[in-house]
């Protein structure tokens, strides 16, 4: 039995030696790494201390492809960044805020971008890769993914655990490692536009089902709740706005007028500004979007041009 | 608790040196440790589950001593009958009532009649196939006078629910296994060194090989409607790869487990797609079913002897029910039903045990007539596990009739193309390092004798770094919905 044991223990060493080490090389890998599309900047940006700005803008891909911030920054003369976050909806926004709020401290305004997916909570976490570089041993990402089905409790503790299977994270590392970093950022203060033409998301959906029904998470909403409370009293000026949405798109979804009446009610509740652009005109062109949710890199200019005009009037109030 | 989990990776070593350092060698704590950890490992998953598999011990445990003391064989028979009712009773309802009513619906839609009945949101307890056929082995057995039965609870409760194989196989015998239970074991180095080697091989082939390949098997499955031909067929093959992978991996697993704890499984898999006609393929795959259903049900049904109609009907019987076995879906009986066609031409051409050696044995390549029989033996098999995997009987002929379309010799439309080829290298590791070792227990069995101490080791290095990179996270086993 012994000499069984030795052996193993013998042919274990290694990894147990070198996961350490190891993890730390990988996770500074990946940090370089632009992809996941271009998540990992905008956390570098947070935890490096570089996101600091008077004008933040949250909300999930829907902001960060069509909000510029340079367009804000400009109109109203106030620093700004977006935090948009690709495929999530306020639960890990709130994330966002937290070590935001944390590491670069608070922004004097908060620009919400809120939709029907807002409080909808998925099951899966959606690119969970954006985590891995920071998520060993830092509570708040374990707190706020461990709901989801992505991460086991060993991988927020062990080192390298979290690496196993992520095939797609270690190939990144390995170009990153073989090609160098791109030059040129994904995002510039967390903003991309797309230069695409419409495709056909919305009549694959379509096909597959005639009509799609959200399922509101009572967690998130609570948690909504309590961030409108905690910018209240701190002061921090918070706009809620909902971005267009191509009209066919809206009608695909059945209960797009319940769920939006719950923002009005909390924005109304709260004294919150809401700017809803649901049925502005942009809403008809189908030639500025690149699918029913997303507008193109021509529509997010005219959109945030419009945005920074309206939220002028707003704050001047 | 799944083998290629977080979990397992804790749970094993824990139960490995309570097992050798804190039982003091002690034959009845060993096996009360077996019992216990085999619970616990099953009730990670759900624990209410747990009553089912002791009811069926306490059940099958009292059947089997009533039926050795009753001389009477009515009365025998009753009782055998008894342990099989509440045995199959428990699997009916929770494997195929929801089957059974959708279809008695549907037959009666069909002659027009209305009929409503409630639906139950039934959940499928995991193994429940393969401990049921394990305890009615034993029964059937004891009632056969084949076997004695134990008056040991525990060892008894531990043959049930061995935790190894108790979810998926292999689906061992009372006369194997359970003796195993009685005699004392001491830890045997060698053995424990091979155990840990075929664990190793089968986390390779369930992590690397088989998860990879779902990736891909799922994707076109569930987008076959807009696939070309020969995007469907390279799904139907990674499928083929998917469920050997899976499968066989977990045996794997199972028997190199069952090694540390001293223990000698019976072999599940001997290498199938190197198999020349289809009846050497069934005695080649999922061998411990196989022969369940061969002892248990085509013998008692006449076998191969008699005329050519019962010869043809004991057939179609066999396979039928061994498709349903996996599932209740029409998907699993036209599966099993399309294995019979293959295997009754040599059945009734007598040829049915033409290959029983090694395909290309003591050689280190297949000779041209051995290479087109495994092709086209696996070509065949492919086929079939396309209903398999199908959702349903349209998706499979729909399928099917995609890839025998004009578009079979389009280039394959796969997203993912460099992780595809990736899988395809593994695929081929996989056929080289099996094939080398097709001559023995599993494809790295001899490797102690062939290789280095620093040959072995980079070996398992590069495997380990392989499962590292490209394992799936955590993907179940296929065989445990079934």
């Amino acid at each position: 039995m012994k000499p069984f044991l030795r052996k193993i223990i013998l042919f274990t060493l290694p990894f147990v030696v070198l996961a350490w080490p190891v993890d730390i090389l990988l996770s500074n890998i990946l940090r370089k790494s632009n992809a996941y599309p271009g998540e990992l900047e905008v956390m570098n940006a947070i935890y490096e201390k570089k996101a600091a700005c008077q004008l933040a803008v949250y909300g999930s891909s829907r902001a960060w492809v069509q909000i510029d911030p340079d367009i804000l920054e400009d109109s109203l003369q106030l620093t700004a960044y977006n935090f948009g976050m690709d495929g999530h909806n306020f639960w890990l926004q709130y994330f966002r805020h937290s070590e935001l709020v944390k590491y670069n401290g608070r922004p004097e305004v908060i620009v919400l971008s809120v939709d029907v997916f807002s409080l909808e909570k998925r099951k899966d976490l959606y690119k969970p890769e954006q985590f891995l570089p920071w998520m060993l041993w830092n509570d708040d990402i374990r707190k706020f993914t461990c709901s989801y089905k992505g991460f086991n409790t060993a991988d927020y503790y062990i080192p390298l655990i979290r690496y196993a299977g992520r095939t797609g994270a270690l190939n990144d590392c390995i170009k990153t490692v073989f090609k160098g970093n791109s030059k040129t950022p994904y995002r510039h203060n967390g903003f991309a536009a797309f230069d695409r033409e419409w495709n056909d998301d919305l009549a694959k959906a379509m096909k597959s089902a005639s009509h799609y029904t959200v399922r509101l998470d009572s967690s998130s909403i609570a948690l909504m709740k309590r961030f409108i409370l905690e910018c209240s009293q701190n002061k921090t000026e918070l706009i809620f706005i909902c971005t267009p949405q191509y009209a066919a798109g809206q009608e695909y979804i059945s209960n797009r007028t319940e769920v939006m009446n719950l923002f009005r009610d909390m924005a109304l509740e709260n004294n919150i500004p809401f700017l809803d652009y649901s049925a502005d005109e942009l809403c008809n062109h189908q030639e500025l979007f690149y699918n029913s949710n997303h507008l193109n890199r021509k529509g997010s200019a005219i959109f945030s041009s419009k945005l920074a005009h309206d939220l002028k009037a707003v704050l001047a109030e | 608790m799944l083998f290629n989990s977080i979990d397992f990776a804790v749970f094993l070593p824990v139960v490995f040196l309570l097992y050798w350092f804190a039982t003091g060698h002690n034959l009845k704590v060993q096996n009360a440790l077996i019992v216990v950890a085999s619970y616990f490992f099953y009730g990670w998953w759900d624990w209410r589950f747990l009553s089912l598999i002791l009811f069926s011990t306490v059940v099958d445990y009292t059947a089997a001593l009533i039926i050795h003391k009753e001389n009477n064989p009515l009365k025998r028979k009753l009782l055998l009958f008894i342990s099989l009712a509440v045995n199959l009773g428990f699997l009916g309802f929770f494997k195929y009532y929801q089957f059974f009513i959708d279809n008695f619906i549907a037959v009666f839609k069909m002659f027009g009649h209305r009929f409503e009945a409630g639906s139950l949101s039934i959940i499928l307890p995991v193994g429940i196939s393969f401990y049921t056929f394990q305890t009615l082995s034993y029964t059937i057995d004891v009632y056969r006078r084949k076997l004695e039965p134990t008056r040991d609870f525990i060892s008894f409760s531990a043959f049930v629910s061995f935790f190894p194989q108790l979810v998926a196989g292999p689906i061992e015998r009372a006369t194997n296994l359970l003796p195993q239970f009685y005699s004392k074991r001491s830890f045997d180095f060698t053995k424990a060194v091979d155990g840990m080697r075929q664990i190793l091989w089968g986390l390779f082939k369930k992590m690397v090989i088989a998860d990879n390949c779902a990736g891909f098997a799922s994707d076109i499955f569930n987008n076959s409607y807009d696939a070309n031909g020969s995007t469907l067929l390279f799904g139907a093959v990674f499928f083929a790869f998917q469920i050997y992978g899976d499968f066989s991996g977990y045996s794997d697993i199972a028997i190199g487990t069952s090694r540390l704890f001293g223990f000698e499984l019976m072999r599940n898999f001997n290498f199938p797609y190197f198999s020349r006609d289809i009846a050497e393929f069934w005695r080649r795959w999922h061998i411990s079913l196989s022969t369940w259903f061969r002892d248990y049900l085509y013998i008692p049904l006449g076998g191969s002897r008699g005329n050519k109609f019962s010869q043809i009907r004991n057939t179609m019987i066999i396979f039928i029910v061994s498709g349903f076995w996996h599932g209740a879906n029409w998907t699993f009986i036209a599966w099993g039903a399309l294995n019979a066609l293959y295997f009754l031409p040599s059945l009734l051409s007598g040829k049915n045990r033409s290959n029983l050696d090694t395909v290309a044995s003591g050689r280190t390549l297949p000779n041209l007539k051995e290479l087109l029989a495994m092709l086209s033996t696996f070509a065949l098999t492919v086929l079939a596990w396309i209903f398999f995997r199908a959702s349903d009987l349209t998706h499979a002929f729909d399928y099917l009739s995609g890839i025998f379309s004009s578009t079979l010799f389009s280039s394959p439309d796969i997203t993912e193309k460099t992780q595809a080829i990736a899988t395809a290298v593994f695929i081929l590791f996989l056929i080289i390092m099996e094939w080398r070792g097709r001559e023995t227990q599993y494809a790295l069995a001899n490797f102690q004798s062939t290789h280095s101490r620093w040959q072995r080791h980079v070996f398992y290095y590069v495997i380990i770094l392989l499962i590292f990179w490209y394992g799936g996270k955590e993907q179940e086993f296929i065989y445990f919905q079934f």
